[in-house]
């Protein structure tokens, strides 16, 4: 038990915390901005698993980690085209076509694979993108290599927590782009075109899933491997709710989770006779227990979820 | 106005197939990319596997001797583990042995038998099923289809039509814990398992003695990723057994997690790992400063030779260093000319049953 | 005019299927392979003896309970997305129970199946109850059920109630195993209860006052509760009964088919069972009918794979796309304009609302 209280412990939980909470930080903010328009994306896993796969292509066969992950916005953006056409378009029911990218963007990703690798006895080492360390900042103490010693992308993903609140909060695009979501036929009334602030929602969401998911790819690790999303999509579905769609709670649910799984992996490691699956069941029992100590009253987005039908006046 | 909509919809099912067809484009023609063996041995492969699958559609081929042998997985032959390691395996016996080969991948729990019965009523001669889980699905379809043969990679059945390859777990968890405990300079070694197979826990036990053994002084820390395939648990787990425990070498039974866990290690000077069960290493490798390597592919080959000569089933074949199945793998030139040789003597009393009482 | 919409009803999914094999069929072809046999492979596999069709509604049962779940919830307005947790809390309740009972033959069966329902409707009420009670979002709180079931069950096939050196469950006792219909047919009698289930289910929730007001708390709760309806003991009905029918569900798969727990088990179904209850339109047969369609996808799925060595992925694209197709067309049927476009066009005037 004293390891706990060793600082050196304290620090690599933390770090690790950051770690594993980066993914699910970009795909909760794509997942955030997407239903704040009114449209819930449960496809996040396929997004990713599509996402990770393209930018791990691109990135291995350009040399280049920021084309690998550019890569992996842009597919998200297309696979996420087909859930904004059928919904925002055709107006059919959300859950399903989330569904349906669940089911098809996981396949096409490892068709693409197949194709473009073959069968080898080890797992194809892609790029890697390095740390980069803030100048000053990362010899302070204890909280320079928590804080200021990461990739890039990592620095990315806490830096638009802030920039998501700015823009939801204080800027006319974003105050817009809320009202989509919550009554959209006063919105249409007031001028705004709902339709297309769907569609750049989409967009959005689809960039920042894809990112997510080619952040797995290039920067957590540098392989691709089936499986590799392991459900991060509906944890960071979760972690939206979590939040209450907002990014400050968004990031803590996602921290929180980050935190629970950096602890089961060190728990195991302490106390080998637990069994193992005990221990990982932590952070669903942990997110489950905090929600239902808080209660969530506010449901969201009001029009969260429902089609949008023009022609209805 | 409907017409659009289906149109606009046929539209992004042509882009989609679009996609695909670049895929397939990608794969034939030759890339700028910088070239890696790998990246061109891949180009080949592809090209190999199109001729391979076209020569199993003609069912005829150079050295063809008529036989067919399938293999069912549950996890990816790309895993850079277990089941690219058992692939290669039936490959290598099948060319050898001038079979033909064919398998199917990712296969749910519950696909097994069906996958498994598709292959016996195509006529495969010899069905490779590479682990224990598939012994309830090889029993039912053995007692249907009882001209089939079946191949059970560690299993425990012996009937008319089935035989079990067992390589010894025991010694592979020697083999590796010796090499751990004479490498180590923290004093601390780690064990990834994948899931809690027995085969899984009789490694680790073996590599903890065969550690100790070698090194009184030697402490293991262990951890289930609980899955075959999240590379990146594997790096977390890696990277906390280092900063947590300083251990310095690592063996893993874990297929992609493993290579999760060697990512990690590559994050520090003087972090190494034993690789298994294919051989993983080389001399210039960082990494990996040796493999434990199981010959699957002997084993398989002996299962063919008995397919062919009517003698199949009843048996259990087992695989050790005594037959060769088992062996040490290329060491890394990190590992010196000293530790190589007391390794190759304790690996002999391994062999010799003199190493552990 | 009731009649023209039914047809179009069934047309749109069968149109969307043939466009999905097209697609597929040009993937087939750039692969290097033929789709007429790749579809030959996948249709014979599926249907081509009565041994392939016994396999296949094998198949289909525990898609059949998954989507009746989802179904049955959605009707009643409540997203259980926990489908797969409950379906597994129903095997593992019916393991311990066969294990620890000793009880054979028909009324451990029975039994056995009565504790699966009860520990799935037990699984399913938890996020009824939050929901109730804390106002939970159900769909987090039933996804984050499904980890822990699953985990849960792998600690019982890892540890509890482990049997031999692959983490595995004991096997059932053979007196508990469900019979098949027969050698060459085996098809386990799992199936015809979930078919019963299916007709049932409509039944209730068509021609029952019951079930009516379960539909009305589905379509408008708010007005619901104005007109008196217990809105939350109606929504916590729905969870405990389509908790209860996947956990039945994962009773049967394990007595008529795995016949033991281990990793893997009843992996999927869940969030299939959503799609099939979403292509089907939530009715309750249509779900056992598109349930069947998802089955011999997956059944001819993996005689094309050990056929033609066309990978699995293929399709898994084409279901993606059947999904994608089917639910588009029935959607773009029910947009204004279209609805006004065929109105016209079938020389009706348009009723305004």
């Amino acid at each position: 038990m004293n390891a706990f209280f060793n600082m050196n412990f304290l620090t690599e939980l933390l770090l690790s915390t950051i770690r594993m909470a980066t993914p699910i930080l970009f795909v909760a903010l794509a997942e955030t901005y997407s239903e704040r328009a009114g449209l819930v994306n449960i496809g996040l896993d396929g997004i990713m698993s599509f996402g990770a796969l393209i930018g791990f292509l691109i990135g291995y066969k350009t040399g280049s980690p920021t084309t690998g992950i550019l890569a992996g916005a842009l597919s998200g953006v297309a696979i996420n085209m087909i859930y904004a056409f059928c919904t925002i378009r055709l107006c059919a029911p959300q859950i399903v076509y989330g569904m349906a990218i669940n089911i098809f963007a996981p396949a096409l990703a490892s068709f693409i694979y197949r194709l473009s690798f073959s069968d080898t006895s080890t797992l194809i080492q892609g790029v890697s993108m390095k740390a980069m360390p803030i100048p000053v900042l990362c010899n302070i103490p204890v909280l320079g290599p928590l804080f200021f010693n990461h990739i890039p992308l990592v620095y990315m993903a806490y830096l638009l927590v802030p920039a998501t609140a700015v823009f939801f909060n204080s800027t006319k695009a974003g105050l817009n782009f809320k009202a989509v979501g919550e009554f959209p036929k006063a919105a249409e009334t007031l001028g705004i075109n709902v339709v297309l602030q769907k569609y750049i929602a989409c967009v959005i969401c689809g960039a920042l899933a894809g990112i997510g998911g080619a952040y797995l790819t290039i920067c957590y690790t540098s392989t691709y491997s089936e499986g590799i999303v392991a459900g991060r999509g509906f944890i960071a579905l979760s972690a939206v709710i979590f939040g209450r769609w907002m990014p400050s709670g968004v990031m803590l649910a996602c921290l929180l989770f980050g935190f629970c799984d950096a602890l089961q992996i060190r728990l195991q490691l302490l106390s080998p006779s637990t069994p193992y699956q005990l221990l990982q069941m932590i952070p669903y029992l942990c997110t489950l227990f905090v929600l239902a100590f808080f209660g969530i009253r506010k449901s969201g987005p009001k029009a969260n979820g429902q089609p949008y039908y023009r022609e209805e006046r | 106005m409907k017409k659009t909509m289906k149109t606009a919809s046929l539209i992004m099912a042509a882009v989609l197939t679009a996609m695909s067809l670049a895929a397939c484009g990608s794969a034939s023609a030759p890339t700028t990319a910088a070239g890696s063996s790998a990246e061109t041995s891949a180009a080949e492969t592809t090209k190999a596997e199109t001729t391979k699958a076209e020569e199993t559609k003609a069912a005829d081929s150079s050295k063809a001797s008529g036989y067919k042998v399938a293999m069912v997985l549950d996890s990816s032959v790309s895993d850079g583990g277990w089941g690219a390691s058992c692939y290669q395996a039936m490959v290598n016996a099948a060319k050898d042995s001038g079979w033909e080969t064919v398998y199917t991948d990712n296969v749910a729990t519950a696909d097994f038998t069906t996958v498994m019965t598709d292959y016996a009523e195509l006529g495969y001669n010899l069905i490779f099923a590479p682990g224990n889980q598939y012994t309830d699905a090889v029993k039912q379809v053995a007692e249907e289809y009882p001209d089939i043969k079946f191949a059970l990679l560690n299993g425990t059945v012996e009937t008319e039509n089935i035989t079990s390859i067992l390589p010894d777990a025991k010694q592979i968890g020697y083999m590796a814990g010796a090499l751990a405990g004479l490498m180590s300079k923290t004093n601390n070694i780690g064990f990834i398992g994948g899931m809690e197979l027995d085969t899984t826990k009789a490694k680790l036990e073996c590599y903890e003695k065969a550690a100790q053994k070698v090194n009184p002084d030697i402490k293991v820390s262990s951890a289930y990723a609980g899955s075959f395939s999240d590379t990146a648990k594997g790096k977390e787990i890696a990277s906390s057994m280092v900063s947590t425990y300083d251990v310095d070498v690592m063996f893993g039974d874990a297929s992609a997690v493993d290579t999760g866990a060697r990512e990690a290690l590559a994050g520090s000077e003087g972090r190494y790992d034993i690789g298994q069960p294919g051989d993983l290493g080389s001399a210039d490798h960082k990494i990996i400063i040796c493999s434990v390597v199981t010959d699957n592919a002997a084993l398989l080959k002996a299962c063919m030779k008995d397919v062919e000569a009517d003698t199949f089933g009843g048996k259990t074949i087992y695989g050790d260093l005594s037959n060769g199945c088992l062996s040490i793998g290329t060491f890394s030139n990190l590992v010196s000319q000293d530790i190589q040789t007391q390794y190759k003597e304790i690996v002999d009393q391994i062999k010799a049953g003199t190493f552990i009482q | 005019m009731k009649q023209r919409e039914n047809l179009m009803k069934v047309i749109v999914p069968v149109l969307s299927i043939l466009v999905a094999f097209i697609i597929g069929g040009i993937i087939m072809i750039c692969l290097g392979k033929n789709p007429f046999q790749a579809y030959g492979f996948l249709f014979s596999g599926a249907f081509g003896s009565s041994r392939k069709i016994a396999q296949t509604l094998v198949i289909a049962c525990p898609l059949i309970f998954t989507g009746l779940t989802a179904a049955f919830s959605y009707k009643c307005g409540v997203f259980n997305l926990g489908g797969e947790g409950q379906f597994v809390m129903g095997a593992v309740a019916s393991i311990f129970f066969v294990t620890k009972s000793g009880i054979g033959g028909i009324a451990g069966i029975l039994l056995s199946l009565l504790i699966g329902a009860a520990a799935g409707a037990v699984w399913g009420a938890i996020p009824g109850i939050l929901k109730i009670t804390r106002g939970l979002n159900e769909m987090i709180v039933s996804i984050m059920l499904n980890y822990v079931a699953t985990l849960f069950m792998g600690y019982v096939y890892t540890t509890l109630l482990r049997d031999g050196s692959v983490p595995q469950t004991f096997a059932i006792p053979d007196s508990t195993k469900l019979a098949v219909v027969s050698k060459s047919f085996p098809v386990h009698w799992g199936v015809w209860v979930a078919l019963f289930l299916a007709v049932a289910g409509y039944y209730f929730l068509f021609y029952t006052s019951k079930g009516f007001k379960l539909r009305a708390v589905g379509l408008n709760s708010t007005a619901a509760f104005f007109n008196g309806f217990p809105v939350n003991r109606y929504v916590l009905f729905s969870f405990i009964a389509s908790g209860a029918v996947a956990g039945l569900g994962g009773s049967v798969e394990l007595h008529g088919k795995q016949l033991r727990l281990m990793g893997g088990f009843g992996q999927g179904y869940g969030f299939d069972g959503v799609a099939i209850a979403l292509i089907a339109q939530l009715n309750p047969i249509g779900t056992a009918a598109v349930a069947f369609i998802f089955a011999v996808l997956r059944k001819g799925a993996s005689t094309l794979q050990t056929g033609m060595q066309i990978p699995t992925a293929v399709v898994d694209i084409i279901q993606a796309l059947v999904i994608i197709f089917a639910v588009a067309g029935t959607a773009l049927l029910k947009l204004p304009a279209i609805r006004q476009y065929i109105n016209s066009h079938m020389g009706k005037k348009e009723v305004t609302n």
